[in-house]
């Protein structure tokens, strides 16, 4: 196969994501974003509300607050710490796995 | 196509109140997010739920479906009557990644259609401009997966992903599309890749959207990742621990010669700085030393056992009361 036949895309958190990407890859406005910027729920990269960037660990984390939003109706802050939990729960597993290796 | 029955995937009966389906809907939702649930399939029953709340939580959408859906059973081959949605406004955000029998009734494609039948049907006046619909495209996000040796080295990996589509006719229909994907060196777990144009088709004169894949590491026995650092079980005898000793471990990276410490245990971490995966910054490798026993196979084996319980006076549970 050729070299062109490979799509090569970029790493995210080389080139990090405006605003207005992040909020499309959410399928979210841009609002939406900036609100929950401000209520710290999601970390903006370079914290400035006029140039915002973002990076892969925020678009997961900013993707499954607006799923947590959008199943149960929840806020912005139950969805808030539902994502805590969850992210806890994702390292806690990690420290396991890697005590496993005793 | 089959068609879905999406009552039987909420377990709801037909006549369930809005009430019922959202109770339902959470329910399952908690049972099956991908994000906590063991459930070995979770990830495709939550797109199966999703998708069928998608439907019945939307009045308009719910009656549409009751009708176009009458007498048909779950699995049984299906096809929409022509017209079929004559009548009907859906709106709203579609489910991400719906199968093909919802995309043939409610892709978002629809306004595109339904402004195209309407040219075709020469309800536009004379003198009037054509009414493009330019909508941009969504982003696709997709999960791949790939071995934690194409960390160090980069890889390419083909994707097969669905898309809705619009033929000829109009109609909306997923049709499959590889890619040849590269994969950079340094990539860690979560982190995604972007590829630029390669999302969903726009309408009109809009760009397409990207598509996203976020990335996750098979797992493996003898490696745990955690960001760029990687931990590695590495077995050593009684003797190289006790005493000490040079090894080889045999690593993502090649082949490296370590100095195991004397008097290490199991659990006991060797740093290797710069050995894990690459990147800025640049992760570490940790050998996480697993003492292992020889067993006592031969009379010999056994006697080097009886002699070193004779002479070493070791007890460890000394420390333990009861």
């Amino acid at each position: 196969m050729t070299q062109s036949n490979f799509e090569a895309g970029l790493l995210f958190d080389e080139m990090q994501l405006t605003l207005d990407e992040f909020a499309r890859a959410c399928r979210r406005d841009a609002q939406w974003v900036k609100d929950r910027v401000d209520a710290e729920l999601i970390r903006a990269a370079v914290g400035n509300a006029i140039v915002m960037q973002f990076s892969s660990v925020d678009l997961i984390r900013a993707r499954r607050l607006a799923n947590v939003e959008a199943m149960f109706e929840a806020n912005e802050d139950v969805a808030g710490l539902v994502v805590d939990l969850i992210e806890e729960v994702e390292h806690l597993r990690k420290e396991l796995n890697v005590a496993k290796l005793r | 196509m089959e068609f879905k029955d999406y009552y039987q995937s909420l377990g709801v009966a037909k006549t369930a109140t809005q009430d019922e389906i959202k109770k339902a809907y959470r329910k399952l939702a908690r049972k099956f997010h991908p994000d906590v649930s063991k459930e070995p399939d979770a990830e495709a029953r939550m797109k199966e739920v999703n998708e069928a709340y998608a439907v019945l939580s939307d009045t308009e959408k719910r009656v549409a479906y009751d009708n176009v859906g009458q007498g048909y059973q779950a699995g049984q081959e299906f096809h929409a009557p022509p017209n079929w949605d004559a009548g009907y406004e859906f709106s709203g955000a579609d489910s991400e990644q719906a199968s093909d029998f919802f995309e043939n009734l409610f892709g978002h494609m629809r306004e595109g259609r339904r402004a195209q039948g309407q040219r075709q049907q020469g309800q536009r006046q004379p003198g009037q401009r054509h009414q493009q619909m330019d909508i941009p495209g969504e982003d696709q996000h997709a999960k791949i997966v790939i071995d934690l040796i194409d960390a160090f080295h980069g890889a390419t990996r083909q994707l097969v992903l669905q898309a809705p589509q619009i033929d000829a006719s109009g109609h909306v229909f997923m049709q499959e599309r590889k890619l040849d994907v590269k994969i950079p060196a340094g990539v860690k777990e979560g982190q995604h890749i972007r590829l630029t144009g390669l999302g969903l088709p726009g309408m009109g004169a809009s760009k397409p959207g990207d598509l996203y894949l976020e990335v996750h590491f098979s797992p493996n026995e003898q490696y745990r990742v955690d960001g760029r650092d990687v931990y590695a079980k590495t077995p050593v005898t009684p003797w190289e621990a006790a005493i000490g000793g040079e090894i080889d471990v045999a690593t993502p990276n090649g082949k490296v010669r370590v100095t195991v410490p004397a008097g290490s245990q199991s659990g006991r971490k060797l740093r290797l700085k710069g050995r894990g995966v690459p990147g800025k910054p640049q992760g570490d490798l940790y050998l996480v030393l697993d003492v292992v026993l020889p067993v006592a196979k031969t009379d010999r084996d056994r006697e080097i056992y009886q002699t070193m319980a004779r002479e070493m006076a070791f007890n460890p549970r000394q420390q333990i009361t009861s």
